[in-house]
């Protein structure tokens, strides 16, 4: 297979979803209106509700869903074969992605701009609220733990990128200072902040005289530590000194890369060199369900049924730009994991997954001219400053559940660094004991579970509202099964290991192992338990409405007889 | 440069401000609220039933205060979550 090919597939694809499939749902099933008043028109107040382009809103929807997922999803993919990869992801974001991004902020839209805890409570129960609140948590704490692990892996197994990850913490100190107190011109402090952070990669890669001084550390668990610490700051500090800053930079190193590798595929078009097709097991881990999860973001992902119904439904400024919004977002965010399958695929390299990708880039960046060594580096700088960006974000999100749900139990968690410990602590505990495999199945369990309460409980929007629908119910019902049926079988596998001591290999676990597999398989039980009693309370109003419907209908053909 | 390519330059303008600032901005503009929004709740409190006696200096900002009072109102009594903290 040739690569252009893959993005050629990627962009018809997009196309058909697009400008076809979801054209037809959003005018024939939604039904949207230019003329509607959205909520950002109608509760306008300058803060949470607040009219804005749609050009805008597509970059910023964009940017909020696609972090390191979609490109680390189809590189620990690669080991089936790049070719389920490639038909998930495009299968995937076609019949899931989309519509689960769109009935999302579309749900949330209807309903005065209202969350999924708010909506869940008027439209389910509110036990379902109290439930899918405690979920998210549990699911963010896996995000913020599969995320520490990325960092540490690739920080430790790249001792070039260290020093400029380092720098962009200082980098991003100092922007956010010039940009708030030195008021100075951001096109200046922009450049200000990337050659601080790209100087020391620069000299990492190249001398190694100085490469020796970079060469800080290969121990996984100092970096461990370094991403915790860095989060710390994240949740603790005023967000524009620190998180802003830092997101705001990582955006044109991001931006470069994928810049630099597109141009590569389109001039070198290089032929995939990894097998199409491995096999039904790999490394112990069935295609179906875990492939499934695996690959979340590329294909369908509940953290985007987050931001849809919180931050786009509140701003989006007609009913219409909905569908080019979320939906287009969701198609965009698909061509990124296509790229990033393409750079696991195009190297002859074998290795660990942490080795891939970088690899790939080097083969990649040689078409245009640069030196392999350089996307050798690249690939594990954007890897890593897209976990760090999302990893201080979610510490700080974790800092505030745990306020909300237990500040008024335990006092004392309302204060942020005790929160923030709280998650820190939970996240290290995760990452020290577990298994990297075992934490992202579990991180993408929750999240695709995550993805079918969204569509369930756009289902039960839809069914209230009288509309058609099997286009998010039998989604919903592939995407349950399949992902509880991957948090049943690691869950259990874990558990059996913390039981018998042994690995898959028949090999003995350290002490730490077995802790860590306990506490996966207790995390991995709670999401399973949680998800049935969702589902259940879900599916419950589901038929209520539809019986309230097909009753509703009973009534109206009474009346005509009547007449 | 014609009316479609200057279109087309707004897009990408605008595309890029989306994934770069936009959510910095907001973030600004959120703080902003939040502290006018404080200000409101400590001075005319007593609109929402907190037990404040309206001070004299109530009385003389009321007349900055009216046009955002309906949406302090608003905002003050929305049911909230913690998922609201990623909007």
């Amino acid at each position: 297979m040739n690569s252009v090919l893959v993005i050629i597939l990627g962009i018809v694809v997009y196309y058909l979803g697009l400008q076809i499939y979801a054209k037809f749902y959003d005018r024939k099933i939604i039904q949207t209106d230019p003329k509607r008043a959205t909520p950002a028109r109608l509760y306008a107040d300058g803060v949470d509700f607040m009219p804005t382009s749609k050009n805008i809103l597509f970059g910023y929807q964009f940017k909020s869903i696609a972090g390191a997922a979609p490109v680390l999803g189809p590189i620990i993919a690669i080991k089936w074969g790049w070719l389920p990869g490639l038909v998930w992801i495009l299968l995937g974001t076609f019949f899931i992605g989309w519509i689960q991004d769109y009935t999302s902020a579309i749900v949330s839209m209807r309903n005065d701009g209202k969350t999924f805890g708010g909506i869940s409570y008027s439209l389910i129960s509110p036990r379902t609220r109290v439930i899918l609140l405690s979920f998210i948590y549990f699911y963010l704490l896996l995000i913020a733990a599969a995320f520490a692990n990325v960092v540490a892996t690739f920080m430790a197994n790249n001792p070039n990128i260290q020093f400029s990850i380092i720098a962009l913490a200082i980098a991003g100190i100092i922007v956010g200072f010039l940009i708030y107190y030195g008021r100075v011109n951001l096109i200046i402090v922009t450049i200000i902040g990337l050659v601080i952070f790209y100087v020391p990669l620069f000299l990492g890669s190249n001398l190694s005289a100085i490469g020796g001084i970079a060469k800080l550390a290969t121990n996984k668990m100092l970096w461990l530590v370094f991403a915790l610490i860095f989060s710390f700051l994240g949740s603790v500090l005023p967000i524009w000194v620190f998180v802003q800053p830092i997101n705001y930079l990582g955006f044109y190193i991001i931006l470069l890369g994928m810049i630099g590798t597109i141009l590569g595929i389109i001039i070198g078009h290089p032929n995939f060199k990894a097998p199409a097709f491995t096999g039904f097991n790999a490394d112990g881990q069935p295609l179906w369900p875990i492939l499934f999860v695996t690959i979340a973001c590329g294909a369908i992902s509940g953290w985007h049924s987050n931001v849809s119904s919180t931050g786009t439904s509140r701003q989006l400024e007609k009913d219409t730009d909905t569908r080019i919004v979320t939906a287009g977002a969701m198609f965009l965010e698909m061509i990124l994991a296509l790229i990033a399958l393409t750079i696991v695929s195009v190297t002859t390299a074998k290795g660990a997954w942490h080795t891939l990708f970088g690899q790939g880039m080097g083969e990649i960046f040689s078409y245009i001219g640069l030196p392999k060594d350089w996307g050798n580096v690249y690939g594990p700088v954007m890897i890593v400053v897209l976990a760090i960006t999302i990893l201080h974000l979610v510490v700080r999100f974790m800092r505030i559940a745990t306020n909300e749900l237990l500040g008024k139990k335990i006092p004392a968690l309302r204060n942020p660094v005790l929160g923030t410990l709280v998650a820190l602590i939970l996240s290290f505990v995760l990452v020290y004991t577990g298994t990297f495999n075992y934490i992202w199945v579990l991180f993408g369990s929750a999240n695709q579970l995550m993805a079918s309460l969204a569509l369930l409980i756009a289902s039960v929007w839809l069914v209230s509202q009288k509309k058609p629908t099997g286009f998010t119910f039998y989604p919903m019902i592939f995407m349950y099964v399949t992902t509880m049926s991957a948090l049943i079988y690691t869950s259990i596998s874990v558990l059996r290991q913390a039981i018998t001591g042994l690995d898959l290999a028949k090999k003995p676990l350290p002490t730490s192992s077995i802790i860590g597999n306990y506490f996966a398989s207790v995390i991995g039980f709670v999401l399973f338990f949680a998800a049935i009693v969702l589902a259940y309370d879900g599916m419950k109003a589901f038929l209520k409405y539809k019986r309230q419907a097909l009753a509703q209908n009973t009534g109206a053909e009474v009346v005509e007889v009547t007449k | 440069m014609s009316e479609k390519k200057k279109g087309w330059l707004k897009t990408i303008k605008e595309f890029v401000y989306g994934m770069a600032a936009h959510d910095t901005a907001r973030f600004a503009l959120k703080t902003r609220g939040s502290m006018e929004h404080l200000f409101i709740l400590i001075t005319m409190g007593d609109m929402l039933g907190i037990p404040i006696l309206p001070p004299y200096y109530s009385l003389r900002i009321l007349p900055y205060c009216v046009p955002q009072i309906a949406t302090w109102k608003r905002r003050m009594l929305r049911e909230k979550d913690f998922t609201d903290t990623l909007a």
